[in-house]
């Protein structure tokens, strides 16, 4: 076993908001079966072209890591920076941010559809590095926390949310009904700069909560009783 | 012109650049190549392939993986893209064009780009169909290029059973062209079976055949070269 704290205190000094190592050998297809930890990282910087600069430089940072130590590694990008026209790009898909993010901890997947993490919400950006290192595993995450709130399947302006709790145990369950959002992005395209509309992320309360605190961290506001 | 230890110099660059996946390096690799006026077709086959043969032992002996095949893959082409234009047409007996696609329901065409990178440098005209390709669409396409070879891929058996309704209507319509399987589920028997003329089983042995097979028209080449 490698201890995984030094490698996740660079990470966070670097500005990474959540750093968590995942047991995920069960997920992997077998083109890279042998990667079976996952680095999952997550910064909370609201979705733009910084934080996947960002991102990009925090796997990086782990990718020296490991090769230092001797290890195999294969950063799998933001899924807004998505290159194509590469060979290496045929293997992103084969791997989901949100399995590295629920088998190292960090977050489940809410009635959204999206990873929910218990103090930042929805609103993190991920990225993940596989590698074959030893390191030492986070415990995973195995149910929902979204309990009886729907807010985010009432407001989904394209009614694309089923409303199911995510469970460990019953990976392969479709909670969004993905054409319906598309369809909706795809008209707001025509009009939007930002085709996405992003809703189910600022209703959830746990998104709203994380905000408030990063922002008061920003500004160091005093904390009134 | 260039003296030899500066061109050894320039092919080691390009060698290293593919085994150590590392793109820029190809990229300035060929650039100084081309630069120094060396021959286009030669820093290919001495140093972009001379890598890429290291990288199918490295392969072997389970030293690389998956992962590291592609990178080193898109070195390869990263340098390839610089020299390509600046190649003569090599005139190996074998040259002329390939067809090549992932047969109608099938989407897994890793093995297939690996195969046809091989055929690229070796200096192929290659149509590539990419992949989920209908099975008319192959023969359509044949016909049209007049390719002496097509390469049918698959990964899932469900799709593999296409392949003999496409080799069948492509023999029947022109039997000189030359068929090559691959894939997971295909195997020597079927493809005799079903009258294909080569076979590879996967994407490490479609990669490790379609090296021996770059490797021995680099030998043909340089047969050729010494005569």
């Amino acid at each position: 076993m490698l201890d995984a704290a030094p490698l996740k205190l660079l990470l966070k000094k670097e500005g990474a908001a959540l750093v968590g190592i995942g047991d995920i050998s069960k997920a992997l297809p077998r083109e890279i079966r042998h990667l079976d930890r996952g680095v999952a990282i997550a910064v909370d910087q609201g979705l733009n072209r910084g934080s996947i600069d960002i991102l990009c430089g925090l796997q990086r940072y782990a990718e020296d890591w490991l090769r230092d130590r001797g290890f195999r590694n294969l950063s799998i990008p933001p899924d807004s920076d998505r290159r194509t026209g590469k060979l290496i790009t045929k293997l992103y898909k084969l791997f989901c941010h949100k399995t590295a993010a629920t088998c190292s901890g960090l977050g489940w997947i809410g009635k959204n559809g999206l990873i929910i993490n218990s103090r930042y919400g929805s609103q993190l950006s991920w990225a993940t590095v596989l590698t074959d290192a030893p390191l030492k595993t986070d415990k995973a995450v195995t149910g929902s926390e979204c309990g009886e709130c729907e807010l985010c399947v009432k407001h989904c302006p394209s009614g694309a949310l089923k409303g199911d709790n995510w469970s460990l145990s019953d990976p392969l369950r479709q909670m969004v009904n993905y054409d319906r959002c598309k369809a909706l992005k795809n008209n707001r395209q025509r009009f939007a700069e930002k085709p996405n509309c992003g809703l189910c992320v600022t209703i959830c309360p746990y998104s709203r909560k994380g905000r408030k605190k990063s922002i008061k961290q920003k500004i160091d506001l005093p904390s009134f009783p | 012109m260039a003296d030899d230890a500066k061109k050894k110099e320039i092919f080691e660059k390009l060698r290293n650049g593919v085994i150590q996946y590392d793109e820029d390096a190809c990229r300035e690799g060929a650039q100084e190549a081309l630069d120094a006026g060396l021959d286009a077709n030669e820093a290919i086959f001495d140093g972009l392939v001379s890598g890429m043969e290291e990288v199918g032992r490295l392969f072997e002996a389970q030293e690389y993986f998956v992962p590291e095949i592609l990178m080193c893959a898109d070195a390869l082409y990263a340098g390839l893209d610089i020299l390509k234009p600046h190649c003569k047409q090599m005139d190996l007996g074998v040259k002329g064009s390939v067809v090549i696609g992932t047969v109608e329901g099938d989407v897994h065409d890793i093995g297939k780009n690996l195969v046809k990178m091989m055929f690229d440098v070796a200096g192929f005209n290659v149509y590539d169909l990419g992949r989920d390709v209908p099975l008319d669409k192959f023969v359509e396409e044949q016909l049209k290029t007049d390719s002496e070879l097509v390469c049918l891929s698959a990964m899932m058996t469900t799709s593999m059973v296409g392949m003999p309704k496409v080799i069948e209507k492509i023999k029947e319509k022109n039997p000189d062209c030359m068929i090559m399987i691959g894939g997971a589920p295909t195997s020597k028997e079927l493809a005799d079976k079903w009258g294909a003329d080569g076979y590879a089983e996967d994407a490490s042995n479609a990669l490790k055949e379609a090296i021996k097979m770059v490797a021995f028209l680099k030998k043909l080449r340089d047969e050729k070269l010494k005569k």
